[in-house]
């Protein structure tokens, strides 16, 4: 595989935009980005689809990048898998059930909800947890950039990460059957496509982590459906047709919610959000500084799903949209013993995941040891201001920069500076 | 003025060679720590372990490192007066010295002894000072070696290796 496309990212990089800002490159939670020759440059086996660059850049360079609407085309029946943030977009004057209907006018077939099995899978967290008591804490895997941020950062957490399909995908893989069984349909007819509120999940969609088949067929943002949902709202208000909510698993959005859902399954659980947050508590756990906990919700995004940058609305609003809709609106439920058996078969497993660490500066320790001393060296040379107007994030990355031959000392412009002006620092 | 000295047998002669020589390190690291400062507790021990992972040191022997230097690195802020600490990197392994500002220990031996505490009211009520602290820093080091006299200061330093044991 050709190196620089190893590893999918639901981002475009448009270099001709770029006006060597920096944001970007200092937003980076894993120092993927630097400025090279003036222009954004993005290190693909570093970046783990957290989007935070996206929010900095206000100068287009870089973009989201998800499927378009058009490609639910290609199949005879249409599935439209709701992010529960979907349900936090519309102002209060729109009812859920409405906006879910909204799908429908714009061409799905049918519409349905990762809420759907929120209950279902508590109850299965419940028994993998029983079935590994030797792991703690559990970690979950819902969230593809925390899964990649701890393949990168953090691999000797691998085996603590849930090892089951997140809701989405359960929900995914149970609809397929059921619509095989129930509507005759044959399997390629079938398109199952997640709208979805973060770049990290468009990449797990065509880039799949430990999973042993594609779930779905594509990840549409919610900012790709949004306008043309509202175009069609009239319409949807008139249509008369049923459409169950299941808004007891919409708090799932929000960071703290699915934590308290479990716990009245007796899991002592902690619910941790935003990528500094997340990395804090990862090296607790790493170095076993932490209280005793049976699973630890880990989400990249401020708030949780709400927080993704293809949402609409801002994530402290949609989360009360979603608190409103939990409390006032009717829950249907939903109950399946066939998502149960699947469980039990282990249909929802998914595969240990191999850890692809950026920590190491070298294959062995003494060459290692080389080089962090030259870093050091380095180091001890550079401003310590960490203004990364070199294009690298810190002065420290700009020393591991050089030493990898990826910069010279002269990037520094605060060293040239002095340089240039002798006099100034002879007095 | 009294001195303790504890070395794991797999290591024993190596160890003890290295604190005859005491060769110079390829990298030092060292840090400043403030009394009872326990907003920045840790910070030193996370800085040395992220260095060793840095150099790819097998993720148990950094779990022992970090358990082992966070747990001296609170004594150093709750039960002394702050102090110094260094890491000292080499090839095979780390020594990582703690020297605090006093008050110094009455009894090194028993303070070993799991469940025997000087701290008072104020770190215990913290979660510190269960008298656990020097017994699981002995469990996961490869040497440990404690200076110390009541009134002065301590020295706390341990060694341990990247390799595991044969």
């Amino acid at each position: 595989m050709d190196k620089e496309k190893k590893y999918f990212h639901a981002l475009q990089v448009k270099t001709e935009k770029c006006v060597a800002c920096m944001k970007c490159v200092r937003v980076c939670p894993t120092q993927a980005l630097r400025i090279r020759n003036g222009k954004v440059a993005l290190d693909e086996d570093r970046c783990i689809d957290c989007g935070r660059c996206l929010s900095a850049c206000q100068f287009g360079a870089l973009l989201p990048w998800s499927d378009k609407l058009d490609i639910i085309k290609n199949k005879k029946y249409k599935v439209a898998v709701l992010s529960s943030s979907y349900a936090g977009q519309f102002s209060e004057h729109i009812s859920y059930a409405t906006a879910k209907k909204a799908l429908l006018q714009i061409g799905f077939d049918e519409v349905i909800e990762e809420s759907m099995v929120t209950e279902l899978f508590g109850m299965m967290l419940h028994k993998y947890l029983q079935n590994s008591p030797e792991i703690r804490p559990v970690l979950s895997s819902s969230c593809p950039a925390v899964v990649r941020l701890i393949q990168v950062r953090f691999p000797s957490l691998l085996p603590n990460l849930l090892h089951l399909e997140s809701p989405r995908s359960i929900v995914a893989m149970y609809y397929r059957q059921k619509l095989i069984k129930e509507k005759k349909l044959a399997a390629e007819d079938i398109g199952i496509y997640l709208i979805v509120p973060c770049i990290a999940q468009v990449t797990a969609v065509h880039q799949p982590e430990g999973k042993f088949s594609n779930l779905e067929d594509g990840a549409i943002s919610i900012q790709n459906v949004f306008g043309e949902a509202l175009e069609v709202l009239k319409q949807a208000v008139q249509d008369k047709r049923p459409m169950d909510i299941h808004t007891r698993g919409l708090g799932w959005a929000i960071s703290r919610n699915a934590a308290s859902d479990l716990e009245e399954n007796k899991i002592k659980t902690l619910s941790v959000c935003g990528i500094p947050n997340v990395i804090e508590v990862l090296l607790k756990i790493e170095n076993q500084q932490i209280d005793h906990y049976d699973y630890i919700v880990l989400d990249s995004c401020t708030v949780g799903c709400v927080g993704g940058v293809l949402n609409i609305e801002n994530p402290f609003i949609a989360a009360s949209r979603i608190r409103h809709i939990m409390n006032k609106e009717e829950a249907a439920s939903f109950e399946s013993q066939e998502i149960l058996d699947m469980f039990e078969k282990g249909k929802f497993g998914v595969e240990q995941l191999e850890g692809r660490s950026i920590m190491k500066l070298s294959s062995d320790i003494k060459s290692a040891l080389e080089k962090m001393k030259r870093i050091h060296q380095i180091n001890a040379e550079l401003p310590g201001l960490d203004c990364s107007a070199c294009g690298s994030p810190t002065c420290i990355t700009l020393a591991e920069d050089i030493v990898e031959g990826k910069s010279t000392i002269e990037d520094c412009v605060v060293l040239l500076r002095k340089k240039m002006r002798p006099k100034n620092n002879t007095k | 003025m009294a001195e303790y000295w504890y070395f794991n047998e797999a290591f024993a002669e190596e160890a003890s060679s290295y604190f005859l020589e005491r060769p110079e390190p390829v990298i030092v690291m060292d840090f400043t720590i403030g009394e009872r400062d326990f907003v920045n507790a840790g910070n030193a021990s996370s800085q040395i372990k992220m260095a060793l992972k840095r150099l790819g040191v097998d993720h148990d022997i950094l779990r022992r490192i970090a358990i082992a230097s966070y747990e001296a690195e609170i004594n150093e802020t709750a039960h002394a007066r702050g102090g110094e600490i260094t890491g000292n990197i080499y090839p095979e392994f780390v020594v990582i010295k703690f020297y605090d500002k006093g008050p110094g220990m009455k009894d090194i031996e028993q303070s070993m002894v799991p469940g025997f505490s000087t701290a008072d009211e104020q770190v215990r009520e913290m979660g510190f000072g269960a008298g656990l602290g020097l017994p699981n820093i002995k469990k996961n080091v490869d040497v440990l070696h404690i200076d110390s006299e009541e009134g002065g200061r301590t020295l706390l330093e341990f060694m341990i290796f990247f390799r595991k044991k044969s």
